[in-house]
């Protein structure tokens, strides 16, 4: 089982302001979903599992090796990171190319390359968009383009930043689809997400972080339950739990579909 | 009193073969908030552009069909001269940022200062937006210095400095956390209540759903319906135009559960909260 | 905020000072020595310049740029001495190689010139806004679209800088090297740069499309939210540099008719 621990992390850019604070947590097989404000701390958490920066203070153990030993490219065998922006890195004129890239890099033969990028293209839903230039594509597209490139990789873990942005329902859905297929291939899924309703359908557990501290952890359903905790985080609950908390249920639901469910059982 | 009327519109970009807006015709009144749903590639932000007169005369391309603005045909005047009549905002706030100035104040006064407005009138008209979008702390900050939601405010507010009686926003939200996104809609909720007819386009169906008079759903570059959100997401043939409906109309429809007035599924958390409260009793 | 910009307000007095009365300085500075032919008129605006950048509290800010043209000028300095065409009197002898007073003299002229010249431009650039340069020159009837070219690269150059940073942080992160010897990052160029160049290319055209929403092409007169900064000592000042200039010219004028 693959693990990665984080010991007591602080972090700061600068010495007047601390980023990181003390960050204990140890991130398991469940799907994690980070959340909290723009500023808390979460893109520089995900630089740091990435080895982009390194702590201040504190040990990061992937499955009990110090990441602080490995170099960036290394560290790209293990960790797989997908940017917010696909803009930042699409540079080739085929999209087989471009999600070609990451595996040659690490590596591969061209032969193994091809057949791993065929392979996340066709996870992702892009199998017949190979010759295309993926700057001819949509946005959303495009977004999948640098999905499957990480994908193609293989690695133990990937971290999304902010999938959703821009994506619609479709878009969404399709994301949603390649997570839940990752996670069943028993790879590490961890995502900065804004989008709470994504979060509740989506994950299985959920780290709240607010001022470089983390201020909730655990199962989504336990966190989304804590609906002045949120608030202090300035965040919402999904919107079934905001229903079950108008209706002054004792317990939540995180989703239309279980909501429904307890209803029509309880008729 | 701007009143929006758009005749049989077509839309085809340059160096494209498809139909980007194929025969819209609609009505909008001054002061309604309209809400503009559909997939992304349905043609919501070509809409969005033919309102301000981007469309065609910044992107050319074919253009078919009539957009007024009340009298003035859009096609027919420059960008600059319905501009002020018609304020656009665009989906990613640091884009929106001139880099020319160096205060949000001296930012908000750029579009003023085109139009060769008077200064103690530039000024009075900034002091406004500023309040209006609640960013009068952040006035002498450095514009690249905002956060998301501030900057995106920002953008709002350099865009209502210049007084216009529609504003569009595409997507304004999209770039935003949580709380970002929750400021632009309180701060476009106060703009409709000064009467601005706000036409918006987004994602965040739930959020749609509680603040428009009128959902305009776009597939394909067609109209397919523009009614109350409440006919809109009722209907049942949304997910194949690629919209989910908000969580509460799901549940309504599943438990069917229907407003009386409009005997529809409810749309907005009130509405699915009195419905289920009235039946547990 | 990250600024290009090397101005620092220190709310003195060339701070306070309009930017068109610093370029005419900067004009006078160049043209009055020039015309009059004087060396020691350059010497004296150098001073001039110094005493000025002392009293805004800037004088540090020069020593790196005199640092490195001073390193300039000394080669100069070296090898006119040496070498110079028509050096004949011996100031310096140093065995194998000798330094000659023609060459010294000449290559001196050269150093007060280059410094002069660079120390007028310090009093502008150092206490003053580019964007208040660039509005002032607008307002005189220079073209507000270059106008507006100039002052946006001062924010949007440092905007760029930290989105190659990302770009790197990107590319890294799907196992590229960036560092080490020069073939390595001759291969990371392509995958650094072209991201950048797209990225900016969408950026711009976005920027372009909000810029015009909000007039940028407007056909009417334009207005400045602020007022032109002149004081009274600017029109004194002015017209002594102008009075400057001209007598200089007519001096020049003088000796060739004489």
């Amino acid at each position: 089982m693959n693990t990665i621990e984080m010991k007591d992390i602080h972090f700061s850019y600068t010495e007047k302001e601390e980023i990181l604070k003390g960050i204990n947590i140890t991130i398991d097989e469940r799907s994690t979903a980070i959340i909290g404000q723009n500023g808390a701390g979460k893109t520089t958490f995900v630089k740091l599992l990435k080895g982009l920066l390194r702590p201040n203070s504190g040990k990061i153990l992937l499955n009990g090796t110090d990441i602080a030993d490995m170099t960036v490219a290394a560290l790209a065998k293990d960790i797989g990171l997908i940017f917010q922006n696909p803009n930042d890195q699409i540079f080739k004129n085929t999209v087989l190319s471009e999600v070609m890239f990451g595996p040659l890099q690490m590596g591969m033969s061209k032969a193994q390359a091809e057949e791993s990028a065929r392979k996340a293209l066709e996870m992702v839903g892009l199998m017949n968009m190979e010759k295309i230039n993926p700057y001819d594509l949509g946005l959303s597209d495009r977004k999948l383009v640098s999905i499957a490139a990480i994908v193609a990789m293989d690695t133990k873990v990937i971290i999304f930043d902010e999938p959703t942005i821009a994506q619609d329902y479709m878009g969404k859905e399709r994301i949603k689809k390649i997570m839940k297929d990752l996670r069943a291939q028993g790879k590490i899924v961890i995502s900065i997400l804004h989008d709470m309703d994504f979060v509740a359908e989506t994950f299985e557990r959920a780290i709240v972080f607010a001022k470089g501290n983390v201020l909730l952890d655990g199962d989504v359903k336990t966190v989304f339950s804590q609906k002045d905790v949120l608030e202090e985080a300035y965040l919402e609950q999904p919107s079934t739990a905001k229903l079950c908390h108008e209706l002054g249920y004792g317990e939540i639901f995180l989703t239309p579909e279980e909501f429904i469910a307890m209803k029509q059982k309880e008729a | 009193m701007a009143e929006i009327k758009v005749e049989n519109l077509k839309y085809r970009y340059p160096y494209t073969e498809k139909l980007a807006l194929d025969g819209i015709t609609c009505e909008i009144k001054q002061g309604e908030f309209i809400g503009v749903i559909g997939k992304n590639g349905s043609g919501k932000s070509t809409f969005c552009q033919a309102l301000t007169g981007l469309v065609p005369t910044f992107y050319r391309g074919a253009y078919g069909g009539k957009v007024f603005i009340d009298e003035i045909e859009v096609k027919n005047v420059e960008v600059d001269d319905l501009c002020q009549k018609v304020g656009i905002v665009f989906q990613n706030p640091f884009n929106q940022v001139t880099g020319s100035k160096l205060t949000v104040y001296e930012e908000i006064a750029f579009g003023l200062e085109n139009f060769g407005i008077e200064r103690s009138q530039m000024r009075k008209r900034i002091d406004e937006s500023l309040a209006l979008l609640d960013i009068a702390k952040y006035k002498d900050r450095a514009p690249f210095d905002l956060s998301g939601g501030q900057m995106q405010r920002m953008a709002i507010a350099s865009i209502i400095a210049m007084e216009p009686e529609i504003i569009i926003l595409d997507e304004p939200t999209s770039q935003l956390d949580p709380q970002g996104s929750e400021e632009v809609f309180q701060a476009v909720q106060k703009l409709s209540q000064k009467g601005i007819t706000v036409i918006m386009v987004e994602h965040k169906i739930e959020k749609i759903a509680a603040y428009s008079d009128r959902v305009m759903l776009l597939d394909d570059g067609k109209l397919v319906d523009f009614d109350i959100p409440q006919k809109v997401f009722s209907r049942t043939d949304l997910e194949e135009h690629g919209v989910v409906p908000p969580t509460y109309t799901r549940i309504g429809k599943a438990l069917n559960l229907r407003v009386s007035e409009t005997d529809t599924y409810p749309v907005t958390l009130q509405e699915a909260e009195q419905l289920l409260a009235h039946r547990q009793e | 905020m990250k600024s290009m910009s090397l101005y620092e307000e220190k709310h003195s007095f060339l701070n306070k000072l309009s930017p068109i009365t610093k370029m005419i300085y900067v004009v006078a500075a160049i043209l009055i020595p020039a015309f009059a032919g004087e060396k020691m008129l350059a010497v004296g605006f150098m001073i001039f310049s110094m005493l000025l950048l002392m009293h805004s509290k800037v004088i540090r800010r020069t020593f790196p740029i005199l640092g490195v043209s001073g390193f300039v000028v000394l080669t100069v300095l070296i090898i006119q001495g040496l070498f110079r065409a028509g050096n004949e009197t011996v100031v310096l002898d140093m065995g194998p190689v000798a330094f000659y007073k023609e060459g010294l003299l000449f290559a001196l002229g050269i150093a007060i010139n280059v410094f002069n010249i660079i120390l007028c431009f310090c009093v502008l650039v150092l206490s003053t806004k580019p964007s208040d340069m660039v509005e002032e020159l607008v307002r005189k009837g220079f073209s507000p679209r270059i106008g507006y070219v100039f002052t946006s690269l001062f924010q949007l150059i440092p905007q760029m800088t930290d989105r190659m940073s990302t770009i790197t942080d990107a590319q890294k992160s799907r196992g590229m090297e960036t560092e080490g010897s020069l073939m390595i990052r001759m291969k990371a160029f392509l995958p650094l740069i072209s991201p950048v160049i797209m990225s900016s290319f969408i950026d711009t055209k976005e920027r372009a499309i909000a810029l015009e929403v909000r007039g940028f092409n407007a056909k009417n007169k334009k207005t400045f939210l602020n007022e032109s900064t002149k004081i009274p000592v600017d029109n004194v000042i002015i017209i002594i540099l102008v009075v400057g200039i001209v007598c200089s010219i007519g001096w020049r004028i003088m000796t060739w008719l004489r």
